[in-house]
């Protein structure tokens, strides 16, 4: 089963979209382009902001660090010289967490195909103008040396590592974030697996 | 006559005029001559090489100061007590054992970048994103790592055997109290790549920290350290990884043909290449001190789409052929 979209839910915000895969279900807002803060302005391109809030609280520092890697992500996506000295404002809501407590390394490469995915689908209902699609899925390479595509949650808790990996139309790849700890042959077998699937 | 017009100004400026002025034009120029130099003076696939000092701090359980050319960075890690009952849910047993460093929040490392390291981080301010960003990536790469061992952090007391216990039944040693180790980066000088020099500096001084030894006193009901350094104990460390970062310089643009554009990757970025490149790439690799396969521990790219598989595992192998670099920099034998 694929992922679930849900299109334009939000009638104020510019272009929305409420995401979900087998692990998280996200609400993604897009304001933009609108108008910009003089200390943020880039004189020849838009500024992008990343705001994304967990499930519970405002967020902390990792928080941020997925702001920081979703944001490059979206600047490689975006046609950032069209609106110079404007802002295009992202919001990410994480509405719902997988059931199985995730710790440490799988925790921070779960959520990151879903956001971007997230963030894409949003980006797109709001019209803005983009040089290139993304589509970014987990994959997970089990003790055997399986790989998963769109790992669910039985596959993360049994894994040695855990990719999140981002292709656009062209094939190129736009993210990789990998944790655990795997070999040189096992992580090129992903990468090749996952050019394919995206 | 006496000349009163000072001459017309030339048209050439110092390349320092130029790099400020363009320094998208500047890089490009100097990477795409014939042999690629970088404006810095290193090749494309040089690293600086770092020099760590460690020890220098005398109020902290362990200390390094790392120079990685201009960059520098001090690390200082202090160790402060968590009592068993102090804690709101305590562990139950074997079931949480491996994840207790990480849920009990045993290692909190910190990166202060407001310390006037450079103009763009004026001291005084609260921690901005990349601050942020940095001490939570050092967070992650702890855990996943596993490098320090629960046991060294755990002090333990040993119940004595009262008359209604089981004559046979073993000594119960329970856990008193745990060890935080509180990693605090500074970073006292920023020419790019802060994310190498803070890891290189954490990895520095967890090898160099050590511990007084502990005890539980029963009769007062609390925590005694021993003040000589002869009982004081190392950390043993299971994993020393090493991580690499790499910024990648091109001229794509959507403006252009897709063929056109041509890309350089260079190895620790400085001051300016950073401001300069959009996508980076950061490798781990695993360095394990008790025999295990090392394999890779993380990979981070974004940024771009310039670097692909391919040349992702060119910076894998540029990183592991640094290792023996790496162990000399930190004294390993």
């Amino acid at each position: 089963m694929g992922p679930e979209i849900n299109h334009h839910p939000l009638s104020r915000a510019d272009g929305s979209v409420s995401f979900s895969n087998n692990l998280y279900t996200i609400l993604a807002a897009v304001n933009g382009p609108v108008e910009v803060q003089r200390r943020d302005e880039l004189p020849e391109e838009a500024a992008i902001e990343v705001n994304i809030r967990p499930v519970a609280g405002v967020g902390g520092p990792r928080e941020r660090w997925l702001e920081s890697v979703v944001t490059a992500v979206l600047r490689s996506v975006l046609l950032v010289h069209m609106h110079p000295r404007t802002l295009i404002q992202i919001t990410l809501q994480i509405t719902k967490l997988p059931t199985q407590k995730l710790r440490g390394a799988w925790k921070d490469v779960s959520v990151l195909p879903a956001l971007v995915n997230a963030a894409f689908l949003a980006l797109a209902d709001g019209g803005l103008p983009m040089q290139s699609t993304v589509t970014a899925e987990l994959f997970t390479i089990s003790e055997d040396g399986e790989i998963h595509a769109s790992s669910a949650e039985g596959d993360l808790s049994a894994c040695t590592g855990a990719f999140a990996l981002a292709y656009n139309q062209h094939g190129e790849m736009l993210m990789n974030e990998s944790a655990g700890n795997f070999s040189l042959e096992a992580w090129e077998k992903a990468g090749d697996t996952a050019a394919k699937f995206c | 006559m006496a000349n009163g017009t000072p001459p017309a100004p030339g048209l050439t400026f110092p390349p320092e005029t130029f790099a400020k002025l363009t320094p998208r034009p500047f890089l490009q120029a100097h990477l795409q001559h014939k042999d690629s130099i970088r404006p810095n003076g290193r090749r494309p696939e040089e690293v600086r090489k770092p020099t760590v000092n460690t020890g220098s701090l005398s109020y902290s359980n362990g200390s390094a100061v790392v120079r990685v050319g201009d960059t520098a960075v001090v690390c200082g890690v202090r160790a402060e007590i968590l009592l068993a009952s102090d804690i709101p849910h305590p562990p139950n047993g074997d079931a949480d054992a491996e994840h207790l460093l990480e849920d009990l929040g045993l290692l909190v490392p910190n990166v202060e970048l407001s310390t006037g390291c450079s103009p763009t981080h004026l001291p005084g301010n609260p921690p901005g994103i990349l601050a942020q960003a940095l001490s939570y990536r050092i967070l992650s790469l702890l855990h996943v790592s596993d490098l320090v061992n629960l046991q060294d952090l755990q002090i333990e007391y040993t119940v004595p055997q009262t008359d209604d216990d089981l004559p046979d039944a073993g000594p119960k040693t329970v856990v008193k109290a745990y060890w935080t180790l509180y990693i605090d980066i500074l970073c006292i000088a920023m020419d790019g790549n802060p994310f190498d020099a803070a890891w290189t500096a954490v990895i520095a001084a967890l090898r160099d920290t050590s511990l007084p030894r502990a005890w539980w006193d029963p009769d007062r009901e609390i925590i005694l350290c021993s003040p000589l350094e002869a009982e004081a104990s190392r950390l043993r460390l299971r994993n020393l990884p090493m991580a690499s970062t790499f910024a990648v310089y091109s001229t794509s643009s959507p403006l252009k043909q897709r063929a056109h554009a041509e890309s350089w990757v260079l190895a620790d970025p400085d001051g300016f290449e950073e401001d300069v490149c959009h996508e980076s790439v950061t490798v781990v690799l695993s360095h394990h001190m008790d025999g295990k396969k090392s394999g890779i521990l993380r990979v981070e790219k974004h940024g771009g789409g310039i670097v692909d598989n391919v040349a992702l595992l060119r910076c894998v192998q540029a990183t592991r052929n640094r290792a023996g670099e790496w162990c000399a920099v930190l004294g390993i034998t």
